[in-house]
């Protein structure tokens, strides 16, 4: 927004600027949302009320690349059309007509909504309409559309599909004789890709536009794999963390522990669960999503520590044969050893026995983790010590819940409103990583989880934890390539 | 070595300070630093990064000496260095304890020489493994998540070999002292079959390093074969007692050459170590590479700065009863397709339907008003309540007015086009804003059910 005293700078006339424009409420700020990458601009507003244009450069160290306008909807379209029509002798005049029209009702409050929408086109900017495509077409808009022909700048015709009926095509052989290029975008649900096909369709519009718009791609892509690689890192410093916490007290040589057990825990646990809500937020604010609302069951450990037993793992969302097929936690390197041993025949056995290895692993540490330990006695003190976790499910339940919200988060388009809601897999994504790299994912936990984890070895968790989320992704995609579909379009 | 440990200390600092930043604050900021340093040509680093950020915040540079993390370390070099010095006064008072009986044995001197050497040498490896057996003394439970974690061990060597340098230091002086104020008598014994020329080879062999330098402090052969005693003996057969002092040069080296240097030695190399380690550490630092990702990648911005757009005023609709009425308009074609919305909404079963709005044109909606005003009777506007009313509704709405229609308008938002009455909220609070807007007493927001259920009370 600038300055109140500071004057609007001229636009550059080789700027690829782009007016969304349109009728109200038929999700033009859904479009500018997804492509500007912000959450904020989809609040509806209502026409009547004071709204003016919103711009939205796309900048690359301060070089803006092109720049999206948002614009109110038409509000009086056939007064505008009877006027440029009582105004114009020739088709030639047209544009000049459309400009005199916002240069005489630019105090006009009853024009403000068509002067603002009409001002960035009579610049220069080039025309996006959008239209709903899921409601049939009518001839209701014709002089919409027709006012923006009279402007003579590019054009492209957007079918945004708001609700769930799909009458795109006819709305694209109608908008097809009005607009230049006519495309279909779900301003909601496109994934990336589409982003910047439709923004390669921007740099159709004119030629020399074409250049600035396919750097700009090239930006957005490159942004899109850091925020990706950058997720990874902020996952496996909270798995540095939270694999590793220990909660600490100190008590006198003979006072009694065990009332301090509890306490521990609850501390322990409170810790671990605002580390992960962390950890939420900062993901979310790498991908820009900043009034996102997110649904997600808290992180719970289970109570009394029996890791292995039903509750524990309702509430973790395993089940014993995603532990046995994945070969998951504590079994999983043993498994994949019975297996290697056995040059892959025994690859059922295998993966069995590496499930029951992780149950006995899991009752193994289960003891531990209801136990303090203790600090040498000094001064007449001692520190009583609860945690790590040292049960590998734990790392996996950790790190499964934080693949899961990346993979939603960083598939969310901007224009989203509704509530992000993290559920529990009910598949194992470990499954798709080959055993190797699991058994040094494994590897990389058990480090954590018994804190001998050397900081120098980051970059290696990091990128294990990149083929951990390449998994994941091919593992969500999986139901679509099994369909033959694509996972939303 | 102190730069190298304050960089990565004053590098976490800031790197906890920024974990709540958000991350486009955090790439702009560190963008625009680099760019910055590529215009005035000056090298992108971390210490004139920090050193920019300091100066902004107003911030001086934390000398590592003040440091709080590593005052604990400070104070324990000191205690040590303390401990070593009194020590090596007490330890060399010992050895040279002489009170005109038996000579001093060489033999166990080079003996303690070699174990301080063992020593030292223990401590340097303990620090190059990062192997850790006194961890306890120094609190077990220590967090592993501060930025000294992995340089605990060549921080503990290096208190080490301070406390070593400080016993061989005053060792040194305390033996220099005694030779200057008694006649020390040093002499050799073994329980070994050992013959005074192979002592004497092993003792050449001890003073090679300093034999060109100062052959004075290389015992002859003939010192060796005069200066070995048994305690047994009651005389010491020593047919010229100064020669026996003339062992002091070899001892002062000994002291030197295998306690001083190598404790000298080693604090270098775990000084050098820790700096090395600090380096390392700072590269292997959770902030590290995504600041370095942050100077290296453009910032790409394409959110435009954050319109603070007000929300609507919250309002309540209230819904009228529909006013008895044989004339429906269809703005925008609202409803026309419904064959029973006309009846259901008008008095009469066949009422009148006109249209307005949309693709008619002015003149059209001009004539649809006339016909309005004609009938004297209330006007029911059926509108899309899905889409908000524009400034069109509004204009057909204030014409209505001025073209004599003086009775009830009732507006009736459909939740779609088969004409079931609008339940949404949110919508009907739109409309209702709508409708106060207008400021027309005689203009109500209706809705088909509220008329049914009218009806039937």
């Amino acid at each position: 927004m600038h300055e109140p005293d500071s004057p609007t700078p001229a636009p550059s006339v080789d700027l690829p600027r782009f007016a969304v424009v349109g009728h109200p409420n038929k999700g033009k700020s859904s479009v500018v949302a997804t492509i500007a990458q912000n959450d904020s601009i989809a609040i509806a507003m209502e026409p009547g009320t004071t709204r003016d244009s919103h711009r939205y450069p796309m900048k690359v160290d301060e070089v803006t690349l092109y720049e999206l306008i948002d614009t109110p909807g038409f509000q009086r379209p056939r007064k505008v059309l009877a006027w440029l029509q009582g105004h114009s002798l020739s088709a030639s005049d047209r544009p000049e007509t459309v400009a005199a029209f916002v240069t005489q009702h630019r105090d006009d409050p009853r024009y403000h909504d068509e002067c603002e929408l009409l001002r960035p086109i009579v610049e220069g900017a080039g025309i996006i309409y959008v239209v709903d495509g899921s409601v049939p077409y009518n001839r209701e808009h014709e002089a919409e559309m027709n006012i923006l022909r009279w402007t003579g700048r590019p054009s492209l015709a957007l079918i945004n599909q708001i609700g769930p009926d799909d009458h795109s095509a006819a709305w694209e052989a109608a908008l097809g004789q009005y607009f230049q290029i006519v495309r279909r975008f779900d301003a909601v649900r496109a994934p990336f890709e589409k982003h910047l096909d439709l923004l390669r369709s921007f740099g159709q519009l004119a030629p020399h536009w074409r250049e600035p718009l396919d750097a700009a791609l090239e930006y957005l892509q490159a942004l899109k794999f850091g925020r990706d690689s950058q997720a990874l890192e902020r996952i496996a410093d909270a798995l540095i963390d939270m694999l590793g916490h220990q909660e600490t007290a100190r008590l006198s040589e003979f006072e009694d522990a065990s009332p301090l057990l509890p306490k521990l825990q609850q501390r322990w646990q409170n810790w671990q669960r605002e580390r992960e809500q962390r950890l939420r937020v900062a993901v979310e604010d790498l991908y820009q999503h900043r009034r996102l609302q997110r649904q997600e069951e808290a992180l719970v450990t289970p109570e009394g520590g029996d890791l292995f037993s039903e509750r524990t793992r309702q509430l973790w969302g395993i089940s014993k044969t995603q532990l046995a097929a994945a070969g998951f936690g504590a079994g999983a390197v043993g498994g994949a050893g019975i297996d290697a041993v056995a040059l892959g025949h025994s690859l059922g056995a295998g993966a069995l026995i590496g499930g029951l290895l992780g149950a006995a692993g899991s009752y193994y540490y289960s003891d531990k983790l209801t136990k303090l330990k203790f600090g040498p006695l000094s001064g007449g003190f001692r520190e009583a010590v609860y945690g790590p976790l040292r049960d590998p499910q734990f790392a996996y339940v950790v790190l499964g819940r934080a693949l899961l919200h990346w993979y939603q988060v960083s598939q969310r388009n901007h224009a989203g409103r509704d509530v992000l809601v993290v559920t529990g897999a009910q598949d194992h994504w470990l499954a798709q990583m080959e055993r190797s790299h699991r058994n040094g994912l494994q590897k990389s936990l058990q480090a954590l989880a018994s804190r001998r984890f050397d900081p120098s070895k980051r970059q290696r968790l990091i990128e294990q934890l990149e083929l951990a989320q390449q998994a994941f992704a091919q593992w969500q995609l999986r139901p679509f390539q099994e369909s033959g579909e694509a996972p939303s379009d | 070595m102190a730069n190298a440990l304050t960089l990565l200390l004053d590098f976490d600092d800031q790197y906890r300070r920024d974990v709540d930043q958000n991350h486009a604050f955090l790439h702009r900021r560190d963008r625009r630093f680099a760019q910055q340093q590529q215009e005035q040509r000056q090298p992108l680093t971390v210490p004139a990064w920090l050193a920019s950020l300091h100066a902004l915040n107003g911030q001086r540079q934390v000398d590592s000496g003040r440091d709080p993390r590593l005052r604990g370390w400070r104070q324990a070099r000191w205690v040590f260095a303390g401990l070593g010095a009194v020590l090596g006064v007490v330890f060399m008072l010992g050895l040279l304890y002489y009170d005109g009986g038996q000579q001093i044995n060489v033999t166990l001197l080079v003996a303690l020489v070699g174990l301080q050497g063992l020593l030292a040498l223990f401590t340097s490896v303990q620090a190059w493994l990062g192997w850790q057996p006194w961890r306890t003394l120094l609190g077990r439970w220590r967090g592993n998540d501060d930025a000294l974690a992995s340089l605990r061990p060549v921080l503990s060597a290096r208190v080490a070999h301070t406390g070593g340098l400080m016993f061989a230091l005053t060792g040194l002086l305390t033996l220099l002292l005694q030779v200057a104020v008694q006649d020390l008598a040093f002499g050799w014994s073994t329980t070994l079959q050992a013959s005074a020329v192979g002592y004497h080879q092993w003792i050449s062999a001890l003073a090679l390093p300093w034999q060109s330098l100062w052959p004075d402090a290389v015992p002859s052969l003939a010192l060796v074969e005069a200066s070995q005693f048994y305690r047994l003996q009651q005389d010491s057969g020593v047919a010229n007692p100064a020669l026996l002092g003339t062992w002091w040069p070899f001892v002062l080296m000994l002291w030197l050459v295998y306690v001083l240097l190598p404790r000298c030695v080693l604090l270098m190399l775990a000084a050098l170590q820790l700096r090395w380690q600090s380096h390392r550490a700072l590269r292997a630092h959770p902030g590290w590479q995504p600041l370095h990702y942050r100077f290296d990648t453009p910032w790409v911005d394409t959110r435009g700065d954050d319109e603070g757009q007000a929300a609507p005023a919250p309002a309540h609709a209230a819904l009228s009863p529909l006013p008895a009425s044989t004339t429906l308009i269809h703005w925008a074609g609202a409803g026309l397709q419904s064959a029973s919305l006309g009846a259901a909404l008008s008095v009469d079963p066949a009422p009148l339907q006109l249209r307005a709005g949309g693709n008619s044109s002015l003149d059209e909606d001009a004539r649809v008003l006339a016909q309005a005003a004609e009938s004297g009777q209330p006007v029911i506007v059926v509108a899309r309540g899905w889409e908000p009313p524009t400034g069109e509704l509004s204009d057909f709405i204030f014409d209505a007015r001025e073209q004599g229609v003086t009775a009830l308008l009732a507006l009736v938002p459909l939740a779609d086009e088969g004409g079931e009455a609008l339940a949404d909220a949110g919508l009907l609070a739109q409309w209702q804003r709508f409708v106060d807007r207008q400021r027309d007493s005689q203009l109500l927001l209706c809705a088909p059910v509220a008329a049914e259920k009218e009806q039937q009370a």
